[in-house]
């Protein structure tokens, strides 16, 4: 203990501030990248898998296949399976394109599950009414589906923002520099691993704890609202 | 390009890898069932406790909802032993994923208890049930009803969880892997492999669950979404 009060002025330097900012937002990046690719294709995924045409049934084979197939690889596991897709087919080195495309791969099948879930939340009678008044397709999900379905969809994508940003610590197992990595570095320099992960623990907290709050206060809005 | 995938040599692996599943398994349940019962606890403070046992629940539950499960057992692995206390491989993966479990199972059990009417207790007392035949009759089938989708839901996820022991050196179905990957060096196919035997027994685990939930607490399941 008194080694790591003597340990706290040397670790906090500028040098290193400003090197878990960068981790930090090396984090975030990923997540956000990966959180907007995965709502608009997700989206679009959750679309298409309610058409009823049978020219599109293929489409919807391949969409059903692909959330069910990565929703059940680990993060690891896709990671490291997409690192080495890259390495051998030589079409790039770059450790941050890799990790955001994974966890764009993996977000779109998680998100669009959400969506599809808020979608089917709506009762059919809705969807014939709409369809009895003419209504097109799209008309149907704009003006009637997605005005109920977002208030089903918004909590539980919310708290999968939040495991997001947690996965995207697994991202430090390929060397991607992010917050993970930077504490296994810190902690490589000889730095007590009390202060470096802890540290690394508290800057993840102050990533997720305002989304979290944030899906909290949406939730109980949108409960009460329905009642 | 010009790579050419060969399983053969990956495949003589195959039993070895199946083993590290077993691994993988044991890890889940116990972890799972581990947190089921510090949740269960966790969650009894939270509907009766006090203010300050309950504030103290809350916190821990923001805390180990909001922070990586890898960087946990990081912290558990490399900072505890500074106070002496060292935890081999497993049990600091173990440990970490029960603490993990512990704070969600909360939540989902605190849901769960949330979901009991006033009134159908009432009920119960009208018809001079004694506790224990409430509990069997009344409460217990309602919770279970409630609470096995999304309890079955955060198997799945911890079944996936538990490839981070890998990270620590726990051979386990992806330690394995790596294991196996360091011996052939076919990195893609003993990983793809890898990938679908986790897409197997994920699959088996909800086919299982989805049985257990339909025929024994006549919960809502679908085995493809």
């Amino acid at each position: 203990m008194e080694r790591l009060i003597e340990e706290i002025p040397s670790f906090f330097t500028i040098w290193n501030i400003i090197f878990l900012a960068k981790a930090m937002g090396v984090t975030f990046l990923l997540t956000a990248i990966g959180c907007f690719v995965g709502f608009s294709v997700g989206g679009l995924l959750a679309i298409f898998r309610k058409t009823k045409s049978l020219a599109l049934l293929p489409l919807r084979i391949f969409i059903v296949i692909y959330t069910e197939i990565f929703r059940r690889i680990p993060f690891l596991i896709s990671l490291l399976l997409m690192f080495y897709i890259f390495m051998i087919l030589k079409i790039s080195d770059n450790l941050f394109l890799i990790a955001t495309i994974t966890v764009c791969l993996i977000a779109t099948a998680y998100i669009g599950e959400i969506i599809r879930s808020g979608i089917e939340s709506i009762n059919q009678t809705q969807w014939d009414a709409a369809e009895a008044m003419n209504f097109s397709y799209f008309q149907i999900l704009k003006e009637v589906i997605f005005p109920q379905a977002w208030k089903v969809i918004l909590p539980p994508a919310f708290s999968f923002f939040i495991m997001f940003i947690k996965d995207t610590a697994l991202a430090s197992q390929i060397g991607v520099m992010e917050l993970t990595f930077a504490a296994k570095i810190l902690n490589n320099k000889g730095f007590s691993p009390l202060l470096s992960f802890g540290t690394i623990l508290i800057l993840y907290f102050i990533l997720s704890f305002p989304l979290d709050r944030f899906g909290k206060y949406m939730e109980r809005k949108l409960v009460t609202n329905r009642n | 390009m010009g790579y050419t995938l060969v399983y053969t040599q990956v495949l003589e692996f195959f039993p070895y890898l199946i083993k590290g599943a077993w691994i993988s398994l044991q890890i889940v349940v116990l972890a799972f069932f581990g947190g089921m019962f510090f949740g269960l606890i966790f969650a009894t403070i939270r509907t009766f406790g006090n203010k300050l046992m309950n504030n103290m629940v809350i916190w821990y539950v923001t805390f180990f909802t909001n922070t990586p499960q890898l960087v946990q057992i990081y912290f558990l692995f490399f900072a505890l032993p500074e106070f002496g206390i060292l935890l081999s491989p497993f049990v600091a993966v173990l440990l970490g994923m029960t603490l993990n479990a512990a704070a969600y199972l909360c939540e989902i059990q605190r849901a769960g208890f949330l979901s009991i009417r006033q009134n159908e207790l009432d009920a119960a007392k009208t018809l001079n049930f004694t506790l224990t035949q409430q509990v069997k009759y009344v409460i217990l089938p309602h919770i279970m009803k409630v609470l096995f989708p999304p309890l079955s839901n955060h198997y799945i996820i911890m079944t996936l969880g538990t490839s981070m022991a890998a990270i620590f050196g726990v051979e386990e179905l992806t330690g394995r892997a790596f294991n196996i990957n360091s011996e052939t060096f076919r990195s893609v196919e003993i990983f793809s492999l890898t990938a679908l035997v986790y897409i197997a027994i994920t699959f088996l685990a909800t086919f299982m669950l989805a049985i257990i939930g339909r025929y024994f607490f006549k919960a809502k399941m679908r085995i493809i979404q």
